[in-house]
């Protein structure tokens, strides 16, 4: 791991949400419930500045609804002026038709919406708001008929976890480039609804083995999880560079007030984006240090996905026990 | 005919870090260590020193004679066997559609 962070002098991504602000209140969201200060547009298009002096390819935007952001065409104009390639995670509840025509236009790479259940009524009670499973697949049509390339997410979570084959119908429909299927995160209202919703390691193991196989015997779907912890699945491809959580490693998340953190699901503020230097941050944060070097505990310690997994997603474990080189609470094994 | 990297392919080259290789190659086998990130739908690649020097060169004014022309001058090996390396090498690239003729 330390050979591909010694070979990143700077990060490929940054996930940044300029607004906490939103239409929803969904009930895994980690941000809702946050009060922070943002800064101004001229701030942010300085930052956009920064990122691209430091070579930093990508920017995906998330928040917070991102289309709550009144200058966010400019923005991306900008960033997108300045060679970088921005995509972002929406609601898509605002998205009509002349606004995928504006975020063609602005420049988006891709435009992500969230569907987390192929049920309407189920997808709008999980997200609390009436009609927003039906705006959400208007978006992708939306964005379809406008060109933009689209990728869908999907929160994994009690309400869709035997029927996550459901998403790649809709995203089929869509001609979705991408699936993320994202598995459960515990920050935020995700932490106080966990009970409700959160899979028990058990049903984890279950819904990967079983999702996992189906990627691997559907090549014409792209599905994508995030969770290291599939690393213990047969199937899993070990070839990848960057191996357990990318936080930290590939990405860093910066809010809305320019705080950087690792990513959105850990709320250890490492530098401010306004007034640090990103690349001596990402090169001599000691929280950075620990996240890449993690010390194996408990049954880590003698497990053999660890070269792979390294224990997890870092944040959930930070969440849950309070120490980062625990073993991710979701793991089975 | 010229070779050109596919445009959908998205890459970094890390200059520090060829740096680094660079001065390690003055008096090392370092070869199996890159400096170019390639990602291609989000999964993250790494090419090694030959292959991101014959990445860099794929910029569409160059057939492969003119590659193995440009590398012969900075590798010190039998061109023979080098021609045949930079000639797998992009046909492994094009199978996976990140390199092109035209
Ligand atoms: S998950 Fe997204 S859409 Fe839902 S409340 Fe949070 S920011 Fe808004
Ligand atoms: S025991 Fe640790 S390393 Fe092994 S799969 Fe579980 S979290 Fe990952």
């Amino acid at each position: 791991m330390g050979k591909v962070v010694a070979y990143l002098k700077t990060p490929l991504t940054i996930n940044w949400s300029l607004s906490y602000s939103c239409n929803f209140s969904c009930s895994h969201c980690y941000s809702r419930g946050s009060n922070i200060s943002e800064v101004t547009t001229d701030e942010i298009m300085r930052v956009v500045d920064k990122i691209s002096a430091a070579k930093i390819p990508f920017i995906n935007f998330g928040g917070g609804e991102p289309l709550l952001i009144k200058d966010l065409l400019e923005i991306t104009k900008y960033a997108v002026s300045k060679n970088l390639n921005v995509s972002m995670n929406s609601n898509g509840f605002l998205l009509d038709k002349n606004m995928a025509i504006g975020l063609k236009d602005a420049g988006f790479a891709t435009v992500g919406i969230s569907i987390d259940s192929a049920v309407p009524e189920i997808h709008d009670t999980f997200r609390n708001m009436k009609g927003s499973f039906e705006k959400a697949t208007a978006a992708l049509q939306n964005l379809r008929d406008a060109g933009v390339k689209t990728t869908m997410s999907s929160v994994i979570s009690k309400i869709n976890h035997k029927d996550f084959q459901s998403f790649v119908t809709i995203a089929e429909k869509y001609d979705v480039s991408q699936l993320f299927l994202h598995n459960f995160k515990c920050t935020g209202k995700g932490f106080d609804n966990r009970e409700e919703f959160d899979l028990s390691p058990e049903e984890w193991k279950e819904f990967y083995i079983e999702a996992l196989a189906y990627k691997n015997s559907n090549k014409d779907i792209d599905i994508s999880f995030d969770d290291p912890v599939m690393a213990h699945v047969d199937g899993f491809d070990r070839n990848a560079l960057v191996k357990g959580s990318t936080c930290g490693k590939v990405s860093l998340h910066i809010r809305p007030n320019g705080d950087i953190t690792p990513c959105g699901f850990i709320d250890i503020v490492i530098g401010n984006i306004i007034t640090d230097d990103i690349k001596d941050i990402w090169n001599n944060s000691e929280v950075l240090g620990k996240m890449r070097n993690k010390t194996p505990q408990g049954k880590c310690t003698s497990c053999a996905s660890y070269e792979e997994c390294v224990g997890g997603c870092t944040a959930r474990s930070l969440a849950l026990t309070g120490d980062i080189n625990n073993p991710d609470p979701h793991c089975w094994v | 005919m010229k070779i050109t990297r596919n445009e959908d392919i998205f890459f970094r080259k890390e200059a520090e870090t060829k740096k680094e290789v660079d001065e390690l190659l003055q008096d090392e086998e370092a070869d199996d260590k890159g400096y170019i990130t390639l990602i291609d739908s989000g999964t993250m690649h790494q090419l090694n020193y030959l292959g991101g020097r014959i990445w860099e060169l794929c910029d569409g004014s160059r057939n492969l004679f003119g590659i193995v022309d440009v590398l012969s001058g900075e590798f010190d090996v039998d061109e023979e066997d080098l021609k045949s390396d930079i000639e797998d090498f992009i046909e492994e690239l094009m199978q996976r559609g990140w390199l092109q003729y035209g």
